[in-house]
């Protein structure tokens, strides 16, 4: 593990860092885990780790609003708790560190993870420019989470390693730390770069924005020490932090399996992984039906199981989370299964209950979709070649529907080489093997979901439990609205304000979408949501200056 | 289906004058087509002096805005009856600046305020120092500003909650529906729906740029037309700024909320997609409206712009549009000119009156629909 290099300060304490951390995870190292304090007095830190939920929000250096888990920490910085309401003389306009940048690449690949690369490695090779633009300072994605802060962990590290420098070797261009804030007809995209405007206008664009984790809403999710397991394990993966010394998981699916068992052998003492399905002994058809699926993603999952068991992590199947209240000695996480309530004491709760696709850029731009009832998510419309209904806009991954990295990878060989071919480059190619294996892992991840319950429900929760994290809206506020106005997700956001905060509705939304559906009748589809729109994350005005003033200039 | 009056079109217009139906004992019903009204899009300005936007659009229409200055000026004296009776809508009224960036703009606004002050405006030209006492975040480049004391700004998401809830207690339901033309008959009016058929003893029409369409049977030609409209809002900050500011020349609004998120508006267009989806926000439009914003008040360059919108503001003619059909009596037209929120329930109040025969027909003349006579 690499040594501190040096220190930061939060409200005025030191705060030792290590190369390459960002601002969330030393915080969290130095058991720092309140990062700002809401318009109604709560406390929140870091929840979703992945730059989505806008919750870890700290003042860096006299500029507000900066998330902590997209920071990265360097010495001599000054953080502090980031206040409701700060003053707007307070904030030094951030200046532009270069000069806005236009791109116009043959394929234009958003998002770095599993399905992007693939994607850029088969566009590249078939002759087409190629230009992947992700969020993250390293690439890799989500499933591949590379190190930040030193050498791989293990050999999925070392594959996404691997997978990144074939696409560089290929000759694709990955810009990192790029978020993309608006999408329109055409196909033009903006983007802040650094501070700096980014402005993309391609031949055609292959989306793999990928997916955020679905959470359990139960009282208590707001509280600091509360994480999605991706956030966690990317404290862990990418900068060898552990979310806490006594770590609880609750949910569903195999994340928390992999993740529990990857805190264990850094050091945590797992106290509990609370699994909502079923043991699989119990469901002896569906294991097979998964083993027979994929033998060798099975084993991987059995070795999990008896990791965990060897170093005693207690697994409950057929539990479910009840609450979290801040206690003492850390966090009390109250579960309810077949043999009734426990509780245990923890410094921090991961919670995964299934995933919702990142398919923001793809509906802004009109990309038709279908309620997948299954998952509980929207599944964007492709043809064979991932192409969706919008001409030039492609769709690989998880952004599409879930579907895992191997199925990811899969899609953006195939929409690689479709849109380089569309362009004129490389020759149509024989898509069978691709096909024949996205097959497989579909078959593969319809089996897995299975044996897990990720049925999205409606929140069965009191009133006083928070629905809209960011608004601070609660359940009984929203059975208010709905009995007042029905009729549609907007009527009720307009009626209660759920949805209309800094995460644009991601976690809320999808609840909302359901509620009103199941209060009128109606079934769900791609209408039910909030209407997409710009800006796809919160943008400084001063980037907006910037990308209209390049704009301008390129006239 | 059969009421005492039947009122098209539940924005501020159509609810406000279903309240004051329902309060005078009328048997009232109120439906609405839920096609994007601009009522649920709208972002709280209260407008009294000329907006620059509309008088470089609509030349023509400039005399008729002149003409209704009072009309404004007692529509935004309307809403604090209304917030003081049914809020706290969060409802300001520090007034409103227009700003001007060199010596031409602010002779513009000189002539301007002159006008306005004739018509019985609390208007003032003021110098930069006069400024600096109160704004000192505004751009460094802005030599003075028009004051019009009687603007202000309110939460309209709050306000039309607050309203709905009203219409609620008074047992008045918001029908779903579209109402597509209208019979004129001797004793009543037949109104044909998309899913029903109403009668009703009169008809008040606040439905907007819908509402040519509506009454296009009953003799007049009312030129309503949809005009998409974009607009942006920020993460919140202390509130520091009181007043909704305005450009002399160019097209902007920008006020902070209560609860401390900016609002950035003031009239940029976005694209009409049909009845069924919300007008789509335009790259162009959200470059040039944020971006003039952040020229205008340096210090929001910092705070982040959360979500964008757009929805329908209605022209016709540039004045309102109040009183009976010259060949159709029994329907009430009740329809705002330009700033169709800030008139609303001032012209709901009128229009109710005429049908409960309250406010006499001379006294709304001015706005009689004869003027569209076919």
């Amino acid at each position: 593990m690499t040594q501190p290099l040096g220190h930061f300060t939060f409200d005025g304490q030191q705060v030792p860092l290590r190369p390459g951390q960002s601002l969330a995870a030393a915080l969290t190292e130095a058991g720092l885990r309140q990062f700002r304090a809401t318009a109604k007095g709560a406390a929140r830190g870091m929840f979703c780790g992945m730059g989505v939920c806008q919750d870890c929000l700290v003042t860096v250096d006299g500029v507000p609003n900066r998330r902590a888990c997209m920071t990265a920490a360097t010495a001599g910085q000054e953080v502090q708790t980031q206040v409701p309401f700060p003053d707007l003389g307070s904030a030094s306009v951030p200046q532009a560190s270069a000069p806005a940048r236009v791109i116009a690449p043959d394929v234009l690949i958003v998002g770095g993870g599993a399905g992007g690369l693939s994607a850029a490695i088969a566009a590249r090779e078939a002759g087409a420019s190629v230009i992947i633009l992700d969020e993250r300072k390293v690439g890799g994605g989500q499933y591949f989470k590379q190190s930040a802060v030193g050498a791989p962990l293990d050999a999925q590290q070392s594959d996404g390693a691997g997978l990144l420098a074939r696409a560089l070797a290929a000759g694709a261009e990955l810009i990192g730390e790029v978020e993309i804030w608006g999408a329109f007809d055409g196909l033009l995209f903006l983007a802040e770069h650094k501070g700096a405007a980014l402005i993309a206008r391609p031949k055609a664009a292959i989306i793999a924005t990928g997916a955020y984790e679905r959470p359990e809403i139960r009282p208590g999710w707001t509280l600091p020490g509360v994480m999605t397991t991706g956030a966690a394990q990317t404290l862990w993966r990418s900068y060898r932090t552990l979310p806490g010394r006594r770590v609880a998981i609750v949910g569903s699916g195999p994340l928390n399996l992999q993740v529990g068992r990857e805190l264990a052998q850094g050091g945590a003492e797992v106290v509990l992984i609370a699994e909502r399905g079923p043991a699989p002994w119990l469901r002896p058809l569906a294991s097979a039906a998964l083993a027979f699926a994929d033998p060798g993603l099975v084993l991987t999952g059995l070795r999990t199981l008896a990791d965990l068991r060897k170093r005693g992590v207690p697994i409950r199947h057929g539990t479910r989370l009840e609450r979290i209240d801040a206690a003492e000695q850390g966090l009390r996480v109250t579960v309810e299964g077949a043999g009734g309530k426990t509780a245990v004491t923890a410094d921090a709760v991961l919670m995964n209950a299934g995933f919702d696709p990142q398919n923001e850029i793809l509906r802004l731009l009109g990309a038709r979709s279908t309620y997948d009832r299954a998952f509980g998510h929207l599944r964007v419309t492709r043809d064979e070649t991932c192409a969706t209904s919008v001409p030039r806009l492609y769709a690989v991954g998880d952004c599409a529907g879930l579907g895992g990295a191997p199925a990811a990878m899969a899609e953006g060989r195939i929409a690689g080489r479709a849109a380089a071919a569309a362009l004129g480059f490389g020759d149509g190619y024989d898509l069978f093997a691709d096909h024949r294996r996205l097959a497989r892992y579909r078959r593969f991840q319809k089996h897995l979901w299975a044996l897990h319950d990720v049925a999205p429900r409606l929140p069965d929760v009191p009133d006083d439990t928070l629905i809209c994290r960011c608004e601070e809206i609660d359940a009984g506020q929203i059975r208010q609205g709905l009995a007042e106005t029905p009729g549609h997700a907007g009527t009720l956001k307009r009626a209660t304000r759920v949805g209309m905060g800094r995460c644009q509705g991601r976690y809320c939304g999808p609840v909302a979408a359901r509620l009103v559906a199941a209060a009128t009748g109606a079934a769900m589809d791609e209408r039910s949501y909030f209407a997409p729109r710009v800006p796809i994350k919160p943008v400084a005005i001063s980037a907006i200056l910037a990308a209209e003033e390049a704009l301008n200039d390129a006239r | 289906m059969r009421a005492d009056v039947l009122v098209i079109g539940a924005g501020i217009t159509g609810m406000m004058a279903a309240l004051h139906l329902a309060d005078a004992g009328a048997e009232v019903r109120l439906v609405d087509a839920g096609e994007n009204a601009g009522t649920w899009a709208n972002a709280g300005s209260l407008h009294v002096q000329m907006q620059s936007r509309f008088m470089r659009l609509y030349p023509d229409q400039v005399p008729a805005v002149e003409a209704s200055l009072p009309l404004y000026k007692a529509a935004a004296e309307e809403w604090v009856r209304l917030d003081a009776l049914y809020g706290p809508f969060e409802l300001v009224r520090k007034g409103g600046l227009m700003l001007a960036e060199g010596a031409d703009q602010l002779r513009f606004l000189e002539g301007k305020a002159r006008r306005e002050a004739a018509q019985g405006l609390s208007v003032e030209i003021l110098d930069r120092a006069a400024l600096d006492r109160f704004a000192p975040w505004l751009g460094p480049q802005i030599v003075g500003a028009e004051l019009c004391r009687d603007e202000g700004k309110l939460n309209p998401l709050i306000a039309n909650a607050r309203l709905m809830a009203e219409l609620a207690r008074r047992g008045v339901q918001i029908m779903r529906d579209r109402v597509v033309r209208l019979e004129h008959r001797g004793d009543g009016v037949m109104a044909t729906g998309r899913n029903a058929a109403y009668r009703a003893d009169q008809v008040i029409v606040a439905s907007a740029w819908g509402a040519g369409e509506v009454v296009q049977d009953l003799g007049v030609a009312i030129p309503t037309k949809a005009e998409p409209l974009h607009m942006n809002i920020t993460e919140a900050a202390a509130v520091s700024i009181g007043h909704l500011i305005q450009h002399a020349e160019r097209s902007i609004t920008l006020k902070q909320l209560g609860q401390g998120q900016i609002v950035i508006g003031g009239g940029w267009p976005a694209r009409d997609r049909g009845r069924d989806m919300p007008p789509e926000v335009l790259a162009a439009s959200l470059l040039g409206n944020v971006a003039l914003a952040a020229r205008l008040v340096p210090q929001i360059g910092g705070l982040r712009v959360i979500r964008t919108w757009a929805g329908m503001n209605t022209t016709a003619d540039g004045a309102s549009t109040i009183g009976r059909l010259p060949e159709a009596s029994r329907v009430v037209m009740a329809l705002p000119g330009d700033a169709g929120y800030t008139l609303g329930p001032l012209v709901a109040r009128l229009a109710a009156g005429v049908a409960l025969g309250t406010v006499p027909d001379g006294e709304v003349a001015g706005f009689a629909p004869a003027r569209f006579a076919a």
